[in-house]
C-alpha cells in the first residue's frame, strides 16, 4: 500500500516536471543565443553581402551597380584560370599521393604489435606544425643550391630541380610540403577507422585461408571505402582553400611567375592589395559554389545524420 | 607443430621488417625538423649554408637564438597569440555547450530547423566572408584590436555538433531527477551535466586551439600593426622580408615557433590525436 502512494506521488511529480517544461520552452533559446548572435552576424550577413558585392564595382568606400561584370571579368581573366589550374593541380596530386601512401603506413602500423602509439605520435608530428611555420622550412630544405633534398638528389646521382625558384617545378614543392604535412591527419584517420573493422571478419577469413594480402584487398580495403570518400572530399576542400602555405612561399601572386598563386591567393591579391572588393567577391563565391558542392556530397557520403 | 613455429617465425620477421620500414619513414618525415634545429645552431648559416648538411653544426652557437630573443618580437607574437587563442577558446567552447546542450536535450519550437542552420554553417569557409567581415569590422572601428579575431570564434558548427552528439549519450533521467528536485534549466545545466562533460571539454578546447593558433589569412587581412602579430603573422612577414637570406636565423625562429606546440603535443598526443580522429570521423 505505502509503496503504492509513494509510486503515485513520484508519478505525479514527473507530470509536473512535464507540464512545467512546456511554460520553459521559451528558455531553450537563451541557450542558443551566443551562437546565433555569432551565425547571424558572422555567417548570414557576410554571405549576403559578398553576393551582393559581388555586382557592384567597390572600393570599400564607392560603390557603383555593375551586374554581372564581376563575373565576366574574374571568368574571362587568364590570372584566375591560372590560380584555378595551380589549385587543381597541387590538390590533385596532394591527394592521390597521400591517401595512398597514409593508407598503407596506417595498415602496416595496425599490423605492428611494437610501438604502434609511438608511430603514430611520430607520423602526426609534421601536422601539429603550423603550416606557416612548415612552409618557412621547407623554403630551406627544397633549396635548389643549399637545400637538404637536392643534398640527397645529388648524392645519389639524381637531376637536382630547381623547386621554387622555377615556375615549372615550383608546384611540386608545394606538393611535397602538403603531402609531408598532410600524412599524419590520413594515417590518425585510417587507423581510426580500420580499428573499428570487426575482427571476426578476419578470423573468418583465417580460417578459410585467406593470406595477409588477400586479406588486406579483400576485407579492408572494402570496409575503409567510406574513409577514403571522407578523406578524399575533406582534402579536396581544403586544396581549394589552399592559401597559407603558398602566401609564405610565394607572396600574394604566388611568385614564380604565378606558378603557386592558388584561388585563395587570387581573392587576397585583388581584393586586399588591389582593394577591388567587387571583383574579389565574384570570385569568392565561384569558388564558394566549388566548395559547397564538394561539402555536399561530404555529408551524403559520410553519412551525416541531422 | 613444425609448421605452426614456422607460421610464427615467419610472422616475427615480417613485424621486424614492417618495424623497420616504419621507422625510416618516420625518420624521413622528422628529417626537416633536426635540419631546422641544426641549422639554427650553426652560427655561420646567415652567411654560408651549412653544405653538405650536417647534423651537428660545424660552428655550434646558441648566437642565432639569442638574436631571435633579443628585439623581443618572437615574444610579443607569442603574447598576441596567446591572448587571441584564449579568448577565442574560451566564448567558442562556451557558446557551443550552451547550444549543444539546448539541441540535445531540449524541447523547443524550431529545433530541428535551427540545427540544420548550424550544420549549414559549416559548409561556408572563410573566404567569401573575409571582405564583408573586413568591412564590418572597419565600420565599427576594430580593425587592427584583437576583437576581429576573437569574436567570430563564437560561433563554430563543429564543436556544437559534437557537444550535442556528447549529450546526447547521457541519459535524460538525470535531468529528470534533478528538476524533480526543483532545480532550474540553467542549474541542472550546470550542476548536472556540465561537470560530466570533462571529455568533451577537453576534445573542444583542443580543436579550438588548433584552429586559433593556426589561423592565418583571417589575422592576416585585418591586423597591419607589426606590435599585434600573432606568432603565423610574424613568422610570415619574417619570412618574405628575407626570402631565403638569413638561413640560420630562420631556422632558429622556425625552432622557437614550432618547439613549444610540440611539447605541448608530446604531453596531450593521447588526447589530440582522440580529438583529431573525433572530428574527422564525425560521420559515423
Amino acid at each position: 500500500m505505502a509503496n503504492n502512494s509513494i509510486e503515485l506521488n513520484v508519478q505525479m511529480e514527473v507530470e509536473k516536471v512535464r507540464n512545467k517544461r512546456k511554460d520553459w520552452g521559451l528558455k531553450w533559446y537563451v541557450f542558443l543565443i551566443p551562437s546565433f548572435l555569432g551565425i547571424l552576424l558572422f555567417m548570414v550577413y557576410p554571405i549576403f553581402e559578398s553576393l551582393r558585392l559581388s555586382f557592384y564595382q567597390s572600393n570599400g568606400t564607392v560603390e557603383h551597380f555593375i551586374g554581372l561584370a564581376n563575373f565576366k571579368s574574374v571568368l574571362s581573366s587568364n590570372s584566375f584560370w591560372n590560380a584555378v589550374w595551380n589549385t587543381f593541380f597541387i590538390g590533385i596530386f596532394q591527394i592521390i599521393i597521400t591517401i595512398p601512401l597514409g593508407f598503407i603506413f596506417a595498415s602496416i602500423i595496425n599490423s605492428t604489435k611494437r610501438g604502434q602509439n609511438f608511430f603514430k605520435v611520430l607520423y602526426f608530428l609534421p601536422n601539429v606544425t603550423s603550416i606557416v611555420a612548415a612552409a618557412m622550412i621547407f623554403a630551406f630544405v627544397l633549396h635548389p643550391e643549399m637545400g637538404i633534398v637536392n643534398y640527397v638528389l645529388h648524392a645519389i646521382g639524381l637531376p637536382a630541380p630547381g623547386w621554387l625558384s622555377d615556375p615549372s617545378t615550383s608546384k611540386w614543392a608545394v606538393i611535397i610540403l602538403a603531402v609531408w604535412h598532410w600524412i599524419g591527419f590520413v594515417i590518425i584517420i585510417c587507423l581510426a577507422n580500420l580499428q573499428a573493422i570487426p575482427s571476426e571478419m578476419y578470423e573468418a577469413a583465417k580460417i578459410d585461408g585467406a593470406s595477409g594480402l588477400q586479406q588486406w584487398f579483400f576485407i579492408t580495403i572494402p570496409n575503409m571505402a567510406g574513409t577514403f570518400a571522407f578523406l578524399l572530399i575533406t582534402g579536396w576542400i581544403g586544396a581549394l582553400q589552399r592559401f597559407n602555405e603558398v602566401y609564405v612561399l610565394g607572396g600574394p601572386n604566388g611568385s614564380p611567375a604565378r606558378s603557386i598563386q592558388t584561388m585563395g591567393a587570387f581573392i587576397y591579391e585583388r581584393g586586399f592589395t588591389g582593394f577591388e572588393f567587387g571583383i574579389a567577391s565574384a570570385a569568392t563565391y565561384i569558388m564558394f559554389i566549388l566548395i559547397l558542392v564538394f561539402t555536399f556530397i561530404n555529408l551524403k557520403v559520410s553519412k551525416m545524420k541531422i | 607443430m613444425k609448421a605452426g613455429l614456422s607460421y610464427k617465425k615467419r610472422e616475427q620477421i615480417a613485424g621486424g621488417f614492417n618495424f623497420v620500414i616504419l621507422l625510416l619513414f618516420g625518420l624521413l618525415l622528422i628529417t626537416p625538423f633536426v635540419w631546422m634545429v641544426s641549422v639554427g645552431f650553426d652560427r655561420t648559416a646567415n652567411v654560408t649554408m651549412p653544405f653538405p648538411p650536417k647534423l651537428i653544426p660545424k660552428h655550434l652557437s646558441s648566437f642565432n637564438f639569442g638574436i631571435v630573443f633579443e628585439n623581443g618580437s618572437l615574444i610579443k607574437a607569442y603574447l598576441n597569440s596567446a591572448i587571441v587563442t584564449v579568448s577565442s577558446v574560451f566564448i567558442g567552447v562556451s557558446a557551443s555547450l550552451l547550444a549543444g546542450y539546448a539541441f540535445s536535450k531540449g524541447r523547443f519550437k524550431g529545433k530541428k530547423v535551427l540545427f540544420v542552420v548550424v550544420l549549414c554553417t559549416l559548409m561556408i569557409p572563410m573566404e567569401p566572408r573575409l571582405i564583408p567581415l573586413y568591412k564590418l569590422f572597419n565600420s565599427v572601428h576594430l580593425l587592427n584590436t584583437f576583437w576581429p579575431l576573437v569574436l567570430p570564434s563564437l560561433i563554430s558548427g563543429m564543436l556544437i555538433f559534437l557537444c550535442k552528439q556528447f549529450f546526447d549519450q547521457l541519459p535524460d533521467t538525470l535531468r529528470e531527477a534533478s528538476q524533480i528536485d526543483g532545480a532550474g534549466e540553467f542549474t541542472t545545466f550546470f550542476r548536472i551535466y556540465l561537470p560530466l562533460a570533462g571529455p568533451i571539454v577537453a576534445t573542444m578546447i583542443i580543436l579550438a586551439f588548433i584552429w586559433s593558433w593556426n589561423d592565418f589569412m583571417w589575422p592576416l587581412v585585418v591586423l597591419n600593426d607589426k606590435e599585434l602579430q600573432t606568432v603565423p603573422l610574424y613568422l610570415a612577414s619574417f619570412s618574405l622580408e628575407n626570402g631565403t637570406s638569413l638561413g640560420g636565423l630562420t631556422m632558429a625562429l622556425a625552432t622557437m615557433s614550432v618547439l613549444p606546440i610540440v611539447i605541448l603535443y608530446l604531453f596531450l598526443q593521447k588526447y589530440i590525436i582522440q580529438s583529431i580522429a573525433l572530428s574527422g570521423v564525425k560521420g559515423e
